[in-house]
């Protein structure tokens, strides 16, 4: 299998006036190969979000390496910017622009051919059903409907590899539903995608492999099934909380014992 | 880069809140304005009334009395024969002596009177004229040098005119109120161009594309300075209108007839060209500042605190324009906004010297790059640009600072 995201001992610091250094992300490392999903989870300020922002070179790691589609995300951070498309936590529009002039600029910016733009971006509005709105200044839409816009703009440049930010959260059981539809879909269509959730239903039912996140660390990955089969859980959100909680010292203890 | 000024100006200009208090409120304010100037002018023109464009011709020479005929063509002009230096007062006033067989010209007249000033320029035409018909005369007459006599006389005297404030609305007025204009464009453009996005959370999108992060910045203040230029020049038109519906209703008042002011001295292409370039530049500059200022900010409404100051700064030094003892020199040139405003107020009183214009241009542009080489590496900072103040850059300013105070 073809790797395209490859991450390796990353750690991003910041520092805060009132808590001091904190390590959002730590050590960590994996890797996504092409045409699957991978699902990071984790709890609130895991480092989830601050992973992905590395990722689509928002931000510099203070350590380790990243590379998209393989390019550096240091040495080359034009062409991994090329090779992705990026969904940040919130929907972010141009408040006075419509989508469908906000899909076209996006087509634009990422260099797409711009002879095969028009007929790309009505296709796109066809597919997602943004017709009826197509037109509408985005202030004026819907969270759902600005959801299904910025998901249509991350991918209208046709980008391998795709980063998505909580892509459901916030919405709907019937726009996250269709939204979980689209990002199977666009795995069919052979592109990596990795996520970030705490919605473990969704991660369950969509992700191929999983990731869990904790304190900028990487706690383990695996397919759900491989996840079951460590920790003894069943269902991912006894499995997440068995993680989360339960892990770190299991873990800490087995070495010990190994140790001794 | 071009997609993206695209989407900014855009974006901006939709926004009909700021675009309205941009745009359409100064222009709903200048009708007050003209309608207040008006009344108070009105009022003081009748303490001073005869404000006539007089010429007194004080000739001492019987040999140029043929340059009245030469005058006599310039329109406007009421011309009086008199010997009498204290004549009038409220024109220009001309002697004619002779200096080597060769017409010599003294002129009295109020330099802060554009009207005045903008006769005067007719004038000096025609003595020109007239010193170069006679001089011909002398050259054919006796069989000297040319180069001997290539310098033509004109000694000029200030006095006090009584129509100062005509002049004052003219030249303070435009160049305070285009910059403040121009200012307020600006302001409101780096704020939601910079905070704003960053508040909306499209910086982020944006930043992921496959643009540089420097063209993005750039196209920024790009976008920012079109859209302060464009409210200033539409501010500009209206107020430069205004100002003329003032100065026609104030004529009717001193002299009862319709103003045939030529309008030219103002709206020539050359006043307007230069105005629009120096406005140009003084506008990049201040769009780089103001946006790595309102840069800092996470929302629009830190960021609008972070802009003040600056907007302060710069407003205040556009009114030194005001103050009658600052006159153009290598030391105001090297001022930002002032020495614009200045040259501003020289075009439209038609004063402008190459030097001063080329000095303000120079500097302007020095500082322009300065500037740019400074700010960019903060707008550049990932902690800036995503909205977070807190950057490494800021931090090692503050750590050597902190070194720097201990010692
Ligand atoms: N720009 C920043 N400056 C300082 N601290 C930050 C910054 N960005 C993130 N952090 C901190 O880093 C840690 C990780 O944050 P991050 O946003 O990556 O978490 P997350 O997993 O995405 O959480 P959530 O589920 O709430 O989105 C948190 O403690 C957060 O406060
Ligand atoms: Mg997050």
């Amino acid at each position: 299998m073809e790797e395209k995201i490859v991450i390796k001992n990353l750690t991003k610091e910041f520092y805060d006036e009132q808590r001091g250094a904190i390590k959002a992300v730590n050590d960590l490392s994996f890797t996504a190969y092409a045409g699957e999903i991978f699902g990071l989870l984790g709890p609130n300020g895991a480092g989830k979000t601050t992973t992905l922002r590395m990722m689509a070179t928002l931000m510099k790691p203070n350590a380790g390496t990243i590379s998209i589609n393989g390019f550096d995300t240091d040495q080359d951070a034009q062409n991994v910017r090329k090779s992705m498309g990026f969904l940040s936590a919130t929907t972010a529009l141009y408040p006075r622009l419509s989508p469908r002039e906000i899909i076209t600029y996006f087509a634009n910016l990422n260099g797409y051919p711009e002879e095969n733009t028009k007929e790309r971006v009505e296709e796109l509005i066809k597919h997602f059903g943004i017709t009826k709105y197509a037109d509408t200044l985005s202030e004026k839409l819907s969270t759902g409907m600005k959801q299904i816009t910025s998901i249509a703009r991350t991918i209208v440049h046709d980008p391998p590899v795709l980063i998505l930010d909580e892509p459901s959260s916030g919405l709907d059981v019937i726009v996250a539903q269709k939204i979980h539809e689209h990002i199977i879909d666009l795995k069919n269509q052979g592109k990596t995608i990795i996520f970030s959730s705490h919605n473990m239903g969704e991660v369950e039912k969509v992700c191929d492999r999983i990731g869990v996140i904790n304190n900028g660390k990487l706690l383990t990955t695996g397919t759900l099934d491989e996840l079951r089969e460590i920790t003894g859980k069943y269902y991912m959100e006894e499995i997440f909380i068995y993680l989360v909680q339960e892990y770190e010292s299991v873990k800490q203890k087995e070495l010990e014992t190994a140790n001794d | 880069m071009k997609t993206l000024i695209t989407i900014y100006l855009k974006d901006l200009l939709r926004n009909k809140y700021t675009t309205m208090m941009v745009m359409l409120v100064p222009v709903l304010l200048y009708p007050m304005l003209y309608w207040g100037i008006t009344q108070f002018l009105m009022v003081k023109t009748g303490l001073t009334d005869n404000q006539e464009i007089n010429l007194s011709l004080d000739i001492r020479s019987d040999k140029f009395t043929s340059i009245k005929d030469s005058i006599a063509t310039i329109h406007n002009f009421k011309t009086t024969e008199t010997a009498d230096e204290n004549f009038n007062k409220e024109g220009i006033y001309l002697i004619v002596d002779e200096v080597d067989y060769l017409p010599y010209y003294t002129i009295h007249l109020d330099s802060t009177n554009s009207i005045q000033k903008q006769f005067f320029g007719k004038l000096k035409v025609k003595l020109s004229g007239y010193y170069d018909l006679q001089l011909g005369g002398r050259i054919d007459a006796s069989d000297y040098d040319t180069d001997y006599f290539d310098t033509f006389w004109v000694v000029r005297h200030n006095i006090d005119g009584g129509d100062e404030a005509m002049t004052k609305i003219l030249s303070i007025l435009i160049p305070m109120m285009s910059i403040i204009t121009i200012i307020a464009g600006i302001g409101t453009g780096a704020v939601e161009l910079t905070a704003g996005h960053t508040e909306d959370k499209t910086t982020e999108t944006t930043l992921t594309t496959a643009l540089s992060r420097k063209s993005i910045i750039l196209a920024k203040v790009f976008a920012t300075n079109i859209y302060g230029l464009v409210a200033g020049i539409i501010n500009f038109t209206f107020l430069t209108f205004v100002i003329m519906q003032i100065i026609s209703v104030l004529m009717m008042q001193f002299t009862n007839k319709k103003l045939d002011f030529d309008w030219s001295v103002i709206l020539n292409l050359r006043t307007l060209l230069l105005s629009l370039l120096s406005l140009a530049i003084i506008s990049y500059m201040m769009s780089l500042i103001f946006v790595a200022a309102a840069g800092f900010a996470k929302t629009r409404k830190e960021s609008n605190i972070l802009i003040t100051p600056f907007f302060m700064a710069f407003m205040i030094m556009s009114y030194v324009v005001i103050i009658p003892a600052i006159e153009p020199s290598l030391v105001i040139s090297l001022v930002p906004v002032l020495n614009i405003a200045m040259v501003i107020k020289l075009l439209i009183v038609n004063d402008i010297q190459i030097v001063f214009f080329t000095e303000t241009i120079l500097f302007s542009l020095i500082w322009m790059f300065l500037l740019y080489k400074l700010l960019l590496p903060f707008m550049l900072e990932e902690e800036i640009i995503l909205g977070n103040s807190n950057t490494s850059l800021i931090k090692q300013i503050k750590g050597r600072f902190a070194k720097w105070k201990k010692k």
